[in-house]
């Protein structure tokens, strides 16, 4: 009876071989990679080349080598800087600031509440919205004659404000916006996060009387940091592509003041059909994504080593 | 006893306090899409029948009169792009993730770890590094300011995602109960088609429902890709700005139609957000 393997067993060992059998993968990969391969990598290797090209449109298209040309430019150029600088500013300020209101919105609501499911659906539905829709419904909001922010500032006795036509103010309207937009995503991975701790340690420690600050400071917040730091992360990583409100709200105005990295690029290449030194900001774009990505796993996997 | 009272006043407070900040401004379009011009340019007001006395007009002018082919246009292509790459990602991704799961890769000295790490790393590119390269791609092709074109960039745009999603959902499935199809002599794809993917088939909607809605709400490739016919949503609401007096009576409407599926949507994924696909995202 020995003899004969179970049912379970060909099975174990069918799937066993069929799963060192790698190439029959091959199938179920190819149109994956081969999309990726075609309308990601391939575009990016294109792009790169332009990076180092001179471009002209006389007569079709034609490319020349260009050497570092476009490279130069790029560092010699103060409204690239000036775009970079406003792209770190807005990230900056922004991602901190959606961490710390989405962290307290967060441990707000994770509690038994009346009508916490219904203050979740709120808090998580700007979230969705269409960048583009979002821009408008705040331009209306800075709207200086029409809209209602100015119109309340005075009925409190304060001074209209410029809201996207003052030089100084208006990287804040963009901020507030993707505060408005983006806070929402930090609630809900954070509350997902707070979610899934686990509840014996939090009810032993409220046993034995910690206060409500000491838990959070040594117990939730130490648990939770591996989930913050992704949510950061994620948070940084798409901010740094920020656009869409821009476009809409200032256009990156008044003069460059609010351009970030994608519209300079996109204004550069497309209205200006400066391509290749268009595709010479967004690459910096990329590798600016690159690095802050590559640190932030280092980062993460060091808090790692550590913890184990 | 009062400590607790002032506590609770205070959380409620606070949680009410952040819905009308959210809230705010979708009421502000809400409202706006109800005024009559002069009700617009006299200045703000705040409550209908109170300080102004809405209007159905330019919902009218969308749904029924002149705007109606304006908007027709855009909404069907929205719609068929949406919906177009929406599909092709979950097929093609899912079909990705399976063979991540389910096969011991080794191509040169990478697995089935640096393939999925290779292909959701994708996703931080930036649309507009790719975006430039892309319009004079889909020139040569004659794909530019086409709907096949934009559900092919899109369904790239969204792979990165729909592959990670699917990686962790066919992760959850126990591979047993496809053991018994394939002793049975059924070939993978049948077993991925047949059982496994009926099985997930909640985060299978799940999935469908994200790469929708970024699909749908994408802006930057679509202003890059598209002039006229293969023209989105979103390009025909930003295209407002450039008219000289924005009408914001009827950009409200529009927008309003733009942003309606999509609460929709999250209206239905927010519980399944947190539990099923968030949960696992710490670790």
């Amino acid at each position: 009876m020995q003899d004969v393997p179970s049912l379970h067993e060909v099975s174990r060992d069918l799937m066993g071989r069929q799963r060192s059998r790698g190439s029959q993968a091959l199938p179920f990969l190819l149109p994956a990679v081969s999309i990726l391969l075609c309308f990601t990598i391939f575009p990016f290797l294109f792009t790169v080349a332009l990076t180092f090209s001179r471009v002209s449109l006389v007569g079709g298209l034609k490319l020349q080598f260009g050497g570092l040309q476009n490279w130069i430019r790029l560092v010699q150029d103060d409204r690239f800087w000036n775009s970079l600088g406003n792209t770190l500013f807005i990230v900056a300020v922004a991602v901190s600031v959606e961490f710390i209101l989405g962290l307290g919105l967060a441990l707000l609501i994770n509690r038994p509440l009346r009508g916490g499911a219904f203050f979740r659906t709120i808090f998580i539905l700007p979230m969705a919205l269409a960048p583009i829709a979002i821009g408008y419904i705040w331009l209306m909001i800075y709207h200086e004659t029409i809209g209602p922010l100015n119109v309340l500032l005075e009925r409190i006795g304060l001074p209209p404000v410029g809201w996207v036509s003052r030089r100084n103010v208006a990287i804040y309207s963009i901020i507030i916006t993707d505060i408005w937009h983006w806070t929402p995503f930090m609630f809900i991975v954070l509350l997902a996060g707070l979610q899934s701790l686990p509840a014996e340690i939090l009810e032993a420690a409220q046993i034995d009387g910690t206060s409500g600050w000491q838990l959070f400071r040594y117990i939730t917040f130490p648990m939770l940091r591996p989930t913050a730091i992704a949510a950061i992360i994620l948070r940084s990583l798409e901010a740094f592509k920020i656009v869409d409100e821009i476009f809409i709200i200032t256009g990156g105005g008044p003069g460059v003041s609010t351009e970030s990295l994608t519209l300079h690029a996109y204004y550069i290449g497309f209205l200006s059909f400066d391509l290749a030194y268009g595709a010479t900001i967004a690459m910096s774009l990329f590798l600016l994504v690159l690095v802050v990505a590559l640190s932030m796993v280092r980062i993460t996997q060091r808090y790692q080593r550590v913890e184990v | 006893m009062w400590m607790r009272v002032f506590k609770a006043v205070f959380i409620y407070a606070a949680l009410l306090a952040w819905s009308v900040f959210a809230l705010f401004p979708l009421y502000w379009m809400v409202i706006a899409s109800f005024k009559d011009p002069l009700a617009v340019s006299q200045g703000p007001t705040f409550i209908p029948w109170v300080d102004f006395q809405p209007t159905l007009s330019a919902w009218k002018a969308i749904l029924f009169g002149i705007e109606r082919e304006t908007i027709r246009g855009p909404l069907v292509n929205s719609t068929v792009i949406g919906l177009g790459s929406t599909i092709l990602v979950v097929l093609v991704g899912a079909m990705a993730a399976y063979g991540l799961t389910r096969f011991q890769i080794q191509a040169g000295p990478f697995r089935n770890q640096d393939l999925l790490f290779w292909i959701v790393s994708q996703r931080i590119m930036p649309p507009i590094v790719t975006g430039l390269a892309l319009f004079m791609m889909l020139r040569v092709l004659g794909l530019i300011d086409t709907r096949t074109g934009m559900i092919l960039v899109y369904t790239a745009f969204n792979l990165p995602l729909a592959v990670w999603l699917m990686h962790n959902f066919f992760q959850q499935i126990p591979p047993d109960i496809e053991e018994a199809a394939l002793v049975d002599g059924a070939s993978r794809g049948r077993v991925l088609w047949h059982i496994v993917l009926p099985v997930s088939l909640p985060g299978l909607v799940a999935t469908f429902l994200f790469c929708l809605v970024f699909a749908w709400n994408e802006f930057l490739l679509a202003l890059i890709l598209t002039f006229n016919r293969a023209r989105t949503m979103p390009i025909l609401i930003a295209a407002q700005h450039s008219q000289r007096m924005i009408e914001w009576w009827s950009l409200s409407a529009m927008s309003l139609i733009t942003i309606a599926p999509v609460v929709l949507i999250t209206l239905v994924l927010q519980r399944y957000l947190i539990t099923n696909v968030l949960a696992g995202a710490g670790r």
